[in-house]
């Protein structure tokens, strides 16, 4: 069991309720390593001053603030808003609650019923990450005075207050620009393209023909620009089917695209069909061509009604259709809240599994990964080519094609094989981050939110349940990207497009995630990684084989905090191992010198090489 | 057949012969085992099933007798066989005929292991029939007839009999057997004002007990002789262990005889109950705890569920898994028994009483809870030795009815229930949420539960000590591991009926050597030296609960809630009670709401309360978390049959080792490395002194408990995949051409790591970090 990552410091919450001495100083360690890292913030409890990130600034501070925490009751303390942040101190307690969390987590700020008689007015506070928080303050008796929840509302919502988010603000230097960690032309080399059967097209290099792709595209060879432009409106959004991936032996190919917009008439684009057909006949191994189409059957027929649609197999010789029944965002939205419901605050005991159950939060999942292991079967096993797509494209493809990619390229396991994956698959093929989470945006129940990415990130996270060995990463890094998929604080989850992120100048503009990830990469490496070049993955999708991501979902729970920091112990093994092999890599130098020179060794001091062990105490 | 010729032989059990055999034959394996299929040769003999690989080694003829393969199964073990054809699947009966040549062969075992053989096409049609009937008639019914017949094929040989009397029985832990092994225990706990009685030694006064009780001091034998009546079966309250606070757990069955007429008798009765403690808490382990009836009734649910209804092959669709998980109850009665058991644990924290456990028969629960008690406060029942005598004494010797409850011959269909399964699967939770607390692992806590379903161990082979020591009686050669009961008077010498049985403890007679090194975590912060249990240790916990002072106060827990209820000790509530009359006091509300307060630390309710009272000096209790996430199913264990994630292209998966192996394998590798690289240029006087140096670096490192790592990492083969990717490894092949004669030294070496005296025995080097260096890397220990 590894300790679950708490990220940053939005983890005070829980680390300063923990009860016992190691649990505590193991979350004082992870505070302290993650202030340093995250948010270089030196979190001194004796001070009472708040640190701040570059740019940022308090906004507003208010004493006398109550925060009824689900856990251990009401809490009086002060609390702080700046441009970045929710502080919230409580110093009555020993040791001191502290509450820190990045206002882009936030969804929702209400006012819950009038003013008592007193003059108190509670507020609620509902999370993107799975909480609630609920404060009381006294309304401020100076009426031209604004109360702190006003600024609160201000500031948590920006883009609704016509301000820049943080993240434009937020001017960190790392040593590494994270901007850089995706050049799409090196990545398709690795993949050893272009080859004799796909060219790099730039018919998309100005976003003209389709501008939710990226400007990078690869495409058949025999398909020329021209053709390409006549696919594209035959396609929803002009999304037309380009290369994701390639099998470095069959020569198969994931391809991603959105629906053929086939409409009632079921009509049909030979363009189209000669494009499918010349992605087919780049795979010599196969003559046969997989459509995934990643909707429920019924969900695909009604796209029809829409204009859209999907492959009728008489049109597409040689090609088989597949549903895989995954349904849509707003299914998906509703099953994380339910899933909410049952784990924050208070977790039903005797009932927790039939209600876990009834969120079918997990049956999603398996859904999702059954999917790609099918694909990624089919590519590997069948040596056969796939297209797959949804309705647009750019939702349950990201997550099939991504998480089919996991599983066939080892390269995606590592760190930043997986930033590599999540630019390419989701940010340059135009997952629309920005209206699935909403940054800064106060309209809580715009339709277009869900948890598409999160459930993405749990698969994976499922994945290196099963297999422990095969992910560079650990749980850290993935609870981190989640974590600053909300913060607001480093530009990579910015905008819907690439095409959006370069108008707004974001990689100019903001600091990448990869930048603060790949600074510390020692926070976020799985010490039982073992690189298999070549392994295909084929987890196991069976709900009994699946998990709920306790330590993801229910982390903000003090009886849920993990018991036993065992990743601790697997670092210093691995300092242990890596300390030993230096010390034989210097010990069989020295041998291989006095081999050579059989008396002058003398020089070079023996002992010298020989560091005492002092790591460990 | 020539082609057999070239076939690796089945490594035979002296007098064990091969009745069928089938070539040409792969077995699937697990995930443990690393994925993927083995070939291989196919054997069924009268007592087990075995597989061969292909590649494996030729038997070393002279090496000890193991019973089974790492591939075998015993026919005890099979539940059902079912064969899988082309176009169907059919339960095999051994009455019942095949009308088709099955492709598969499914075993599915009583542990819910499932063995899967697939038959090549070139597997010749006759031989996949035979061992398919061949096996569907040896293996059930288990009457007592064929159990006999299964004993005596695994254990009935003259060799296999003389090798088993030779057989030296674990000294590292402690059997429970003679008095002197509870004068050890007393004084490992530190439990002053108590002493071992032999009353029950020839078993008169109570059938079920075992020979020795631990009882006050204070209590003369010929008192307590007369304690005896007062209690179900004559299970009369006895000490079990101490907590270093300095409370005492005791265990009891519930009362009986209710006529108290002699002063005596009831200070005596309540001398036993106190034990010189000031207060006495019952828990009545009868309502609120699961049955057996309950635990059979959970236990067949979740094995339906795990496994599937085999002869219909109608599983429990994906989508409905959760719930009926739920509602087989098993994971409830888990939360129960954990529950109850933190409560004990948290109670005995405030020293100065006895808390004593109470069953209607003292046989069930108040094993389950007093062993968990144990294992979350005792460190040393964290370590394999530790724990083998914890079930030592407090179910093998302390009556425990295994025979019945596991029901080997099926004539106790009504009594049977896995009640001890359920305690393993407890111990397995716990486990799970502390892995680096305990010595044990997973894999140990599997062959335990394996075994289990092998009527082959005395152990389990009998519902009371008693039993145990007549059946031994019979036997004409002394195999002394079952008991030492030698000094009794022998009956008349019958015809041996029952081959001698070993104690399940014998390890090394079940599983190989590589299975076996995996029953202990490769890295283990286990305590050296076990703490000082002296139960002084009584410092801040000076509450004003027990300053009520009134010798003789008596509670009842139950529902996490205390009571003093009148007819709590039934001669204090009678008219009999002239004793206790006149010091008689209505309890103080006080002492009730210090005692709730205990225990409510153990509810976890409140994380404020925690501070304090979970901080202990020496060693915190591993106190479970009991909410719904955290009570999780045994994966490891239940699931072992369904299916499993695969990587492609590589035969051997990491995940195969514990995780912590795979990096004290590579440390202790690169250990070796430098050894080697040390004695490269022994020539050299100069040279030679620097290889030293760093030897003793090492060393000095280990003693200062700084690091660790296992000798026993060396004996594992690293999975295959890595091995290629490490370029050349020139230090195995002498360490596997020792291992012969270092296997047998590990055994004894293994438990001396435990206290910390690794410098004895040059090749293990197990080294164990102090406990000031738990977590080197965090910056204070302050809460």
């Amino acid at each position: 069991m590894e300790e679950s990552g708490s990220v940053d410091s939005v983890e005070s919450l829980c680390s300063s309720t923990t009860t016992r001495s190691d649990r505590s100083s193991a979350s004082a360690a992870e505070l302290r390593g993650k202030g340093r890292a995250t948010e270089k913030v030196q979190m001194d409890p004796k001070k009472d001053e708040l640190p701040l990130l570059p740019e940022e600034r308090i906004q507003d501070v208010a004493k006398d603030v109550t925060y009824i925490c689900p856990f251990s009751g009401a809490l009086r303390g002060s609390l702080t808003v700046t441009n970045y942040r929710l502080f919230f101190r409580c110093t009555e307690r020993e040791p001191a609650f502290v509450l820190d969390l990045p206002l882009g987590v936030i969804s929702r700020i209400e006012k819950i019923g009038a003013a008592t008689s007193r003059g108190d007015v509670s507020f609620a506070l509902v999370c993107k990450d799975m909480r609630n928080l609920r404060f009381v303050h006294k309304e401020p008796e100076d009426s031209l005075k604004k109360s702190v929840f006003e600024v609160l509302m201000k500031f948590a919502f920006p883009v609704s207050n016509n301000m820049p988010l943080f993240a434009f603000e937020y001017k960190q230097a790392f040593p590494e620009n994270g901007w850089k960690v995706y050049d799409p032309l090196a990545e398709y080399k690795r993949q050893g393209l272009p080859n004799e059967s796909w060219r790099i097209s730039k018919v998309n290099d100005h976003y003209e023909l389709c501008d939710t792709y990226p400007a990078v595209l690869v495409v058949p060879v025999t398909i020329t620009d021209e053709e390409l432009r006549r696919v594209a409106s035959f396609r929803a959004k002009c999304r037309i089917p380009v290369l994701s991936w390639i099998h470095p032996e069959s020569q198969a190919a994931v391809v991603r695209s959105s629906q053929p917009m086939v409409g009632q008439n079921g009509r049909r684009y030979k363009e189209d069909e000669k494009l499918l057909q010349a992605i087919m006949d780049a795979n010599a191994q196969s003559h046969k061509l997989f459509i995934f189409d990643a909707r429920p059957s019924v969900n695909a027929v009604a796209n029809k009604m829409k204009g859209g649609g999907y492959e009728s197999e008489d049109a597409y010789q040689n090609a088989e259709l597949v549903f895989l029944e995954i349904h849509n965002i707003h299914v998906m939205r509703e099953s994380l809240r339910k899933v909410k419901e049952v784990v924050y605050p208070n977790i039903e005991e005797s009932h927790w599994l039939s209600n876990l159950e009834s969120t079918h939060w997990l049956e999603h999942i398996k859904l999702i990964l059954a999917g790609a292991l099918r694909i990624a079967d089919k590519v590997e096993s069948g040596k056969t080519s796939v297209v797959v797509h949804c309705s647009d494209g750019w939702d349950r493809t990201a997550q099939l094609t991504s998480l089919a990619l996991i599983m066939l390229d080892s390269h995606y396991r590592t760190i930043r094989g997986f930033q590599i994956l999540l630019e390419k698959e989701w940010l340059s093929f135009g997952h629309r981050f920005q209206q699935r989470v909403g940054h800064g945006d106060k309209n809580h129940t715009d339709a277009d939110r869900s948890p598409i990415f999160l459930q993405f990130i749990d698969c994976v996270w499922q994945m290196t349940r099963q297999f422990p060995a095969a992910f560079e990463f650990n749980e850290n890094f993935l609870i981190t990207i989640l974590d600053h998929l909300y913060s607001g604080l480093f530009g990579t989850f910015l905008c819907n497009s690439e095409q959006q992120r370069l108008k707004e100048e974001v990689p100019k503009r903001t600091v990448s995630l990869w930048s603060f990830v790949n600074s510390q990469l020692e926070e976020f490496v799985n010490p039982l990684y073992v690189h298999y070049a070549s392994h295909v993955l084929f987890p196991t999708v069976g709900i009994r084989h699946l998990q709920l991501w306790v330590s993801y979902y229910i982390r903000w729970n003090p009886r849920m905090r993990p018991q036993e920091p065992v990743h601790q112990r697997y670092k210093e093994l691995l300092a242990k191992r890596a300390e030993l092999q230096k010390r034989v890599e210097d010990l069989q130098r020295e041998a291989a010198n006095r081999t050579a020179s059989s008396s002058s060794e003398r020089a070079g001091s023996p002992t010298r090489s020989i560091t005492p062990v002092q790591t460990f105490v | 057949m020539d082609m057999y010729k070239t076939l690796p032989p089945l490594h035979n059990i002296s007098g064990e012969c091969v009745l069928q055999r089938a070539v040409l034959v792969r077995k699937k394996l697990s995930v443990k085992e690393g994925g993927g299929w083995l070939s291989g040769t196919l054997f069924c003999t009268h007592f087990r099933v075995a597989f061969v690989p292909q590649d494996s080694q030729r038997p070393d003829d002279n090496a000890d007798p193991v019973l089974l393969g790492d591939h075998d199964v015993a026919l005890a073990s099979i539940d059902k066989v079912v064969a899988v054809g082309p176009s169907r699947t059919k339960l095999v009966t051994p009455n019942g005929s095949l009308k088709f040549t099955p492709e598969e062969l499914v075993l599915y075992c009583r542990d819910l292991r499932v063995f899967c053989f697939l038959f090549d096409r070139l597997t010749p049609d006759a031989q996949v029939m035979e061992i398919t009937y061949t096996i569907a008639k040896t293996y059930q019914p288990l009457k007592a007839g064929t159990l006999l017949s299964f004993q005596n094929s695994a254990l009935g040989s003259v060799e296999m009999k003389q090798f088993l009397s030779n057989r030296r029985r674990d000294p590292n832990m402690n059997w429970f057997e003679c008095s002197a092994d509870w004068e050890q225990e007393l004084e490992r706990a530190g439990a002053t004002g108590w002493r071992v009685s032999s009353v029950n030694d020839r078993f008169e006064m109570s059938t079920s007990l075992n020979r020795f009780t631990v009882v006050p001091h204070r209590v003369l034998d010929t008192e307590l002789k007369k304690t005896f009546a007062h209690f179900n079966d004559g299970r009369i309250p006895r000490w079990c262990w101490r907590h270093p606070r300095g409370s005492d757990l005791l265990r009891m069955a519930s009362f009986q005889n209710n006529i108290y007429h002699e002063k005596d008798d009831i200070r005596n009765l309540e001398l036993v109950l106190f034990g010189g403690q000031q207060m006495c808490v019952i828990v009545d382990l009868g309502e609120e705890m699961p049955s057996p009836a309950d635990i059979q009734v959970a236990h067949t649910r979740l094995r339906t569920l795990c496994l599937g209804d085999i002869s219909s092959s109608v599983s429990v669709p994906d989508d409905k898994w959760l719930s009926t998980l739920e509602s087989t109850r098993w994971l409830d009665y888990i939360r129960c028994c954990l529950r109850k058991a933190a409560e004990v644990a948290c109670l005995l924290r405030g020293g100065h009483m006895t808390v004593v456990l109470q069953e209607l028969e003292d046989r069930d629960m108040n094993c389950v809870v007093s062993s968990l008690v144990q294992v979350m406060c005792d460190p040393h029942c964290r370590t394999v030795a530790g724990f083998q005598s914890l079930v030592q004494k407090e179910w093998i010797t302390a009556g425990h009815k295994f025979l019945s409850r596991i029901n080997y011959q099926r004539d106790c269909d009504k009594e049977e229930a896995p009640v001890f399964l359920l305690f393993l699967d407890c111990v397995w939770q716990l486990w799970s949420q502390y892995p680096a607390r305990f010595q044990l692992t997973e894999d140990y806590l599997l062959a335990l539960h394996d075994s289990v379903q092998l009527p082959l161990f005395s152990s389990f082979l009998a519902n009371s000590q008693r039993e145990r020591c007549r059946r031994s009686q019979h036997l004409p050669q002394s195999y002394t591991p079952v008991n030492g009961l030698r000094e009794l008077p022998m009956g008349e010498p019958e015809e041996p009926v029952d081959p001698p049985f070993p104690p399940v403890w014998d390890w090394a007679l079940q599983y190989s050597s590589s299975r076996r090194a995996r029953f202990t975590q490769p890295v283990s912060q286990a305590p050296c030296i076990p703490p000082v249990l002296n139960g002084n240790l009584n410092t801040n916990l000076e509450r004003s609960w027990h300053s009520d002072g009134l010798p003789g106060s008596v509670f009842l827990l139950s529902r996490s809630s205390f009571s003093n209820p009148s007819n709590l000790l039934p001669w204090r509530s009678g008219n009999s009670g002239s004793y206790w009359k006149s010091h008689r006091r209505a309890p103080s509300a006080e002492g009730l709401s210090g005692l709730e307060r205990l225990i409510r630390a153990c509810s976890l309710s409140d994380p404020s309360e925690n501070t304090t009272t979970l901080h202990d000096p020496f060693e915190p209790i591993l106190l479970p978390l009991l909410i719904g996430p955290c009570v999780r199913v045994w994966r490891g264990c239940y699931l072992r049959g369904a299916l499993h994630p695969q990587a492609f292209t590589h035969p051997m998966f990491s995940c195969s080792q514990h995780p912590l192996d795979q990096l004290a394998f590579e440390v202790q590798e690169l250990g070796e490395k430098l050894a080697q690289a040390s004695v490269r240029h022994p020539e050299h006087q100069t040279r030679q002194q620097e290889p030293r140096r760093l030897e003793s670096n090492l060393n000095q490192n280990a003693n200062n408990g700084t690091f660790l790592f296992s000798s026993r990492s060396s004996q594992h083969q690293p999975p295959a995949s890595r091995a290629t990717t490490r370029p050349t490894n020139p230090s195995r092949a002498p360490w596997t051409a020792s291992q012969p004669s270092r296997s047998a030294q590990r055994i004894s070496g293994k438990h001396t790591f435990l206290f910390g005296h690794q410098q004895e025995s040059q090749s293990v080097q197990r080294y164990i970090p102090s406990p000031s260096a738990k977590y080197p890397k965090h910056p204070s220990k302050t809460s």
